[in-house]
């Protein structure tokens, strides 16, 4: 492309509107930890992937899809998508590859490396029911 | 076991993509010659403007709270003569003929043999057509105008429904669609890249969802998308794909949607033949990725509310991630 | 009944008068003009009740709307932010600016008027007080129900222009589109009402010796501002007419399916939305004329030089609607005329800028809060006025056009320029209608807050507009840098809100209208709206001999007060004014006015519940509504052209004056020729729609009927013409030659009617079909407007008969069946005007 920097204004303005969200988020027992992960990345992420096309993401104000189900309180469910666990493992190759796990799920696999998929964990644990 | 497979990359989330931002201002930002003049005529526009109010102030800071001499001064018809008649008069008269010749360099007819594209303002998406030197329709596409830099690209420009309007402020001025009529815009970029476009003229509903991008490519890389871009459709690769082409048969999208090389000839909605190359879906909101086809094709009112594409609660979660597959792979 | 020419300088020598008044004149003029009681608040009619509530009103719709503003603020603060829906955004934007320009702006300017211009001209009242009672009521009613439709979800959102296709039946359906031309019609109704008074009060009724170079600024705008209402307010009259046909039969205007062109919409829609900015701008302009000499203590810098800037102001702004199409493909060569001539427009705002910069040079300004928002004013009315020059320039208007960009300019003029000077206003005036007045502590908050709330809301936006942000979008992606500018923007909307719930408060606290006393002038003003009044204005008719009354005419005050002038009670015994020539301003003849009445309300209530009924598809009730409505109307003017007891009336110093006048010099005369005018006006715009229609579609244009069917038709208007001019003429000969005038009124409005006919059924024969084409769907449009004269000249074929029958016509007082017979003139030349038109053109 043509190079053009991504501006300081707008990096600075993604910060606070993250450090914004996760403070309201971020409440005091994490249900599980995922160590190096950085949940404010991972919300970066759910929006540049589009995530939000099947999810209601709370921190994400569009879009707001129905498809999928919210992930509303996500980080205190028992299991994911009604069938596993609700471990780091599983979740973060659930995000990179449902099929594989659940072959008749409607859920695609995902365009996310594994760090990447730490992350939006990491991010999916911190939403609780408040 | 298969392993990821979707490999849209990251930066084809259309907010992240260089090109994009509002800083510096796309409209004095600009990318070709169509916009230069525009942009040093607004500068010029800036500063006379700064330079007048400040006038304006001065003298109003003077009228109020000057020295009494001063005030005595400025208080007569004088003021009057020379600050609200001779002044302007000058002023305006050599802006006018400044703009004069510019709309006229500007709006000059398009020379025969240049590259023509037509695109039609729909509620709520872009129907681009490439043309051929007979102006007949070669190629179809949606939301995203591929271009080769360095040369002039005749825009003709229509609407199907209601009025919209065709704006890439980096490339140049807006220009109305309008049903029934048929305007003509030229456009140039200079150097490769993607420039945003969006609707500006309000045609409702989801009228600010109604974006899409230009990608400027080198000659040679542009006759190589051509080149890709005129063959039909990708035969699916893998079951996956191949059950999803069998679902977007069963399930009627071809009713609505064209993939040239199939039997799906459908004229009401964006041409899908090669819908996974796409930046962006939905008119460039979202990024395009098989997730999002999924969640688009799935429950698009949720995503853009009003779009003409209804929700599809039909299908069967494994039915509509293979679709999505299958339309991933269309590139 | 010739009229005397009684000379101004007759009226110096007799005075002021010298005697001593008698004792019972005062309490005689109190008890006539006496404050209402009950139920007798509605039915008041006089200016300074209707001028409180008319401008009460526009501030209420001001507030309303500014919420609106608000919630969108709310909206766009953050990126796809999810306060409001699309849809309910979408209604909010279009309610939000529908409001503001038509609910707000010019009525509110038009109050104005109302309120100020009897007493600044030296009357008691305006000329046709029943008028402005019907037009406000009419106004209120139809814009609270506007209002109210937001809250079904029934409000419009096709934004305040209406651009068809997307208002069509196809892309708008349900009736949310209907409430917005419901909502235009009425501001249609109380602006040309409005007008008509207006021009007739600045021109006839004005204090002897008042000459044209003698008139206040404010009163000059608002004859220009009357003057251009009724040359720009056809055109939109015709539009909407047209766009509700197209949506409730289907006659395709706009459809280019079928022949139209959704471009003939905005020509009609910017040939009266451009000049509507000058109609608002110009009286708010004219009160920053008259209120600056006060602030700064000295009388206007180029005076006559102003004047004409407003004149070229009202001229020039016809020649620059198309400046809102820019990017609509238009031809070289328009697109040059019209840049031009919206750049030339910006000259006569300069001449007026500096102007004030040179007045306030030349006094010692005072910074009351008026003066506070005048200085504002100047600033940022300045610099809306410079990015309309920018927006003038073609190419930067390709850039510009439709994006924030022009959202800051518009509000940057419109605020500057109507809003500020309207605050002004109601600071400088408020102390003459209210006990108290606005507290100047908090003013000074008010204003502080105003001033900074516009800059930190509009300044971003020229930037939000150059980043690419497009108007009237619900929400935006994030990624594009908008979010900065539109987080300030809203939060400079907050302070902007905050201020004008101070001016709310504050109005609570301090206004007290209707009262025995008025706080009166704080600035030691020269104009007749500071003398000392009552509920029945001025005690007595000045003789104006200066530009700046209460300045150059020292016992003026004093004089008036006591009586000493013309009219110092009442002569006839009931509510009168002195009608006086247009431009000497010599007294003519004594303007005897109408009682307060419940009729023109109850008028107002079947107008407002007729257009409502229609909207909402009820049509049973609907037309019960309107015939009552007509009823109430025919029974509003049943009292007005009654039998006189004497031919004369005293008006001091022994002047003697007609009470009776018709033809040209009467006023109702002056009425009802504004009127046709307005009736022709939109008969042009119609010939105009005509001709753009064709040329675009020649193909489409079917044969005429035979030319047989025109001849006869010209005959019968010809006919009816002839027999209305017999009637007014037979009207004036005798009681018996009187009964036979009627005959021939309803002759004459049988034969329009039955030319009409013919050639409504010579179309039909031809084959010619509304919804077929856009030619079918024209030329029947001809027809429904020439229908709606025949129905109007059938009702007052019956209201003479009934005058006749109760024995009311008689040769003394002809003005009935004068206005009548005018009507039907003018109802049989359009008629025979556009079966011209529509037959011969552009022939077979």
């Amino acid at each position: 492309m043509n190079g053009r920097a991504t501006s300081p204004w707008r990096m600075g303005m993604m910060a606070a509107l993250i450090a914004f969200l996760s403070a309201c988020s971020d409440k005091s027992r994490p249900a599980r930890q995922i160590a190096g992960a950085d949940p404010s990345r991972g919300l970066e992420l759910i929006d540049q992937v589009g995530c939000g096309a099947c999810h209601v993401i709370p921190g994400l104000a569009w879009p707001q899809g129905r498809t999928g189900g919210s992930l509303e309180g996500f980080g205190e469910r028992p299991l994911i998508a009604g069938r596993f666990p609700n471990q780091p493992g599983t979740l973060v190759a659930w995000l990179r590859d449902p099929p594989s796990l659940s072959p008749n799920t409607a859920m695609p696999p995902t365009p996310l490396s594994e760090a990447q998929a730490r992350d939006v964990a990491a991010y999916l644990y911190s939403l609780d029911e408040r | 076991m298969s392993r990821p497979t979707s490999t849209a990359s990251m930066s084809a989330d259309p907010r992240a993509v260089a090109g994009l931002e509002g800083w510096p201002p796309p409209a004095l930002d600009p990318a070709g010659p169509f916009a230069e003049p525009v942009s040093v005529l607004s500068w010029v526009l800036l500063a006379m403007g700064g330079a007048v109010l400040l006038t304006v102030l001065l003298a109003l800071g003077l009228a109020l709270f000057g020295p009494r001499r001063w005030r005595r001064r400025l208080g007569g018809p004088w003021l009057v003569w020379i600050g609200g008649l001779a002044f302007p008069v000058v002023v305006l008269s050599a802006l006018l003929i400044y703009g004069l010749s510019l709309t006229g360099v500007l709006s000059q007819a398009p020379a025969p043999g240049e590259m023509r594209v037509r695109v039609t303002g729909e509620m709520w998406w872009w129907r681009v057509a490439y043309l051929n030197a007979d102006g007949r329709e070669v190629m179809q596409d949606a939301n995203e105008v591929h271009i080769p830099v360095g040369r002039p690209v005749v825009f003709e420009l229509d609407a199907a429904d209601v009025i919209h309007s065709f704006w890439v402020p980096r490339l140049g001025g807006k220009r109305d669609m309008i049903p029934g009529r048929r305007n003509v815009l030229r456009l140039q970029a200079d150097a490769p890249g993607v420039y945003a476009g969006q609707c500006a003229e309000y045609c409702g509903g989801p009228h600010a969802l109604m974006g899409f991008v230009v990608v400027a490519h080198t000659p040679e890389a542009f006759e190589a998308w051509r080149a890709q871009r005129a063959a039909p459709a990708r035969a699916p690769v893998g079951p996956l794909a191949m059950r999803g082409a069998e679902v977007f048969a069963s399930a009627g999208c071809g009713a609505c949607h064209t993939v040239r090389g199939s039997v799906a000839n459908g004229l009401a909605g964006p041409d899908l033949t090669h819908v996974g190359s796409r930046r962006t879906l939905g008119a460039g909101i979202l990024p395009n990725n098989r997730g999002t086809l999924a969640g688009w094709i799935s429950d698009s009112q949720a995503i853009k509310p009003g779009n003409r594409m209804p929700a599809y609660p039909v299908l069967q979660g494994r039915d509509l991630q293979a679709l999505a597959a299958y339309l991933e792979g269309l590139r | 009944m010739t009229l005397r020419r009684i000379p101004i300088s007759l009226l110096d020598e007799r005075f002021p008068t010298k005697s001593r008044r008698p004792a019972g004149e005062l309490p005689e003029l109190e008890e006539i003009w006496c404050r209402p009681k009950g139920w007798g608040w509605f039915t008041a009619i006089n200016n300074n009740f209707v001028g409180v509530y008319y401008v009460g009103a526009a501030m209420l719709f001001f507030v309303l709307a500014g919420a609106l503003a608000l919630l969108m603020r709310t909206q766009l603060a953050l990126p796809l932010n999810g306060v409001l829906g699309q849809e309910t955004y979408n209604q909010i934007f279009t309610v939000h600016g529908t409001m503001m320009m038509f609910l707000f702006a010019v009525p509110a300017v038009e109050a104005l008027g109302v309120l100020l211009l009897p007493q600044m001209l030296g009357a008691r009242d305006l000329p046709f007080p029943r008028l402005s009672a019907y037009a406000f009521w009419a106004y209120l009613i139809g814009g609270l129900a506007f209002f109210a439709s937001l809250f079904f979800g029934l409000a419009p959102s096709g934004g305040w222009f209406m651009y068809p296709p997307l208002s069509s039946s196809t892309w708008s359906p349900g009736i949310n589109a209907d409430f917005w031309l419901l909502g235009i019609g009425f501001i249609e109704i109380s602006a040309i009402a409005g007008a008509i008074e207006i021009i007739v009060g600045v021109l006839r009724t004005r204090a002897p010796g008042m000459t044209l170079d003698k008139l206040p600024v404010f009163a000059w705008a608002m004859l220009i501002f009357a003057v251009m209402i009724i040359v720009a307010f056809p055109s939109v009259i015709l539009a909407t007419t047209l766009m509700e046909l197209e949506r409730a039969l289907n006659w395709p205007f706009f459809d280019p399916a079928r022949g139209g062109d959704p471009l003939l919409w905005q020509h009609l829609f910017w040939f009266f939305g451009h000049p509507e900015v000058y109609i608002i701008f110009l009286p708010a302009a004219g009160a920053m004329s008259t209120i600056i000499p006060a602030v700064a203590r000295t009388p206007l810098v180029a005076y006559p030089l102003v004047v004409l800037a407003m004149l070229a102001t009202g001229f020039i702004s016809f020649g620059v609607w198309a400046h809102h199409m820019f990017t609509t493909g238009m031809p070289r060569l328009s697109i040059n005329v019209f840049s031009a001539a919206s750049m030339a427009v910006s000259i006569p705002a300069g001449i007026q800028v500096f102007a004030w910069i040179a007045t306030l040079a030349d006094g010692r300004p005072r910074f009351t809060t008026t003066g506070l928002f005048i200085i504002g004013s100047v600033i940022i009315f300045t610099m809306g006025g410079l990015t309309g020059v920018m927006v003038a320039m073609v190419p930067f208007d390709w850039q510009a056009h439709d994006t924030y960009f022009v959202v800051a300019h518009l509000h940057y003029v419109l605020i500057g320029g109507m809003v500020f000077p309207m605050f002004a206003a109601i600071y400088y005036w408020l102390p003459m209608v209210s006990a108290r007045p606005l507290s100047e502590r908090l003013g000074r908050w008010v204003f502080a807050l105003m001033f900074t709330g516009v800059h930190v809301t509009f300044l971003p936006m020229h930037l939000t507009g150059l980043m690419g942000m497009p108007r009237r979008v619900y929400t935006y992606l994030p990624g594009r840098d908008w979010e900065l500018p539109n987080l300030i923007s809203t939060l400079g909307a907050f302070i902007f809100g905050i201020a004008v719930a101070l001016w709310i408060f504050d109005m609570i606290r301090n206004f007290r209208p209707f009262g025995d006393r008025e706080a009166g002038d704080l600035h030691q003003s020269p104009g007749l709206e500071w003398v000392p009044a009552g509920l029945y204005s001025l005690r007595s008719i000045p003789i104006v001999k200066s530009l700046y009354p209460l300045w150059d005419q020292p016992d003026l005050k004093a004089d008036v007060v006591a009586g000493r002038y013309l009219l110092p009670g009442s002569a006839m015994g009931g509510r009168e004014t002195i009608l006086t020539s247009a431009i000497e301003a010599e007294p003519q003849a004594l303007l005897r006015m109408p009682a307060p009445s419940p009729w023109p309300i109850w008028a107002a209530v079947f107008t407002a519940g007729f257009f409502l009924l229609l909207t909402v598809q009820a049509y049973a009730a609907c037309v019960v509504s309107g015939v009552l409505g007509v009823y109430c109307i025919m029974q509003w003017c049943w009292s007005l052209d009654l039998p006189v007891e004497a031919e004369v009336a005293h008006i001091g110093g022994h002047i003697r004056v007609p009470t009776y006048v018709a033809g040209p010099a009467g006023h109702g005369w002056w009425a009802m020729v504004i009127t046709l005018i307005v009736a022709a006006m939109v008969f042009v715009m119609m010939a105009f729609s005509y001709v753009f229609l064709w040329s675009r579609n020649p193909a489409i244009w079917s044969p005429p009927p035979a030319h047989g069917v025109l001849y006869v038709g010209i005959g019968l208007y010809a006919g009816a013409a002839l027999a209305a001019l017999t009637a007014c003429r037979l009207a004036r000969l005798g009681r018996a030659c009187a009964r036979w005038s009627v005959a021939g009124l309803v002759l004459a409005a049988d034969l329009v009617a039955g030319a009409w006919i013919l050639d409504f059924q010579a179309w039909r024969d031809a084959g010619l079909r509304g919804e077929a084409s856009a030619h079918g769907a024209i030329v029947y449009a001809f027809l429904v407007w020439q229908s709606l004269f025949v129905g109007v000249a059938a009702l007052m074929a019956i209201y003479a008969i009934l005058r006749l029958f109760f024995g009311l016509v008689a040769p003394e007082r002809p003005t009935t069946g004068d206005l009548i017979g005018l009507f039907l003139i003018y109802s049989a030349g359009q008629g025979g005007a556009s079966m011209l038109i529509t037959h011969l053109f552009p022939g077979a």
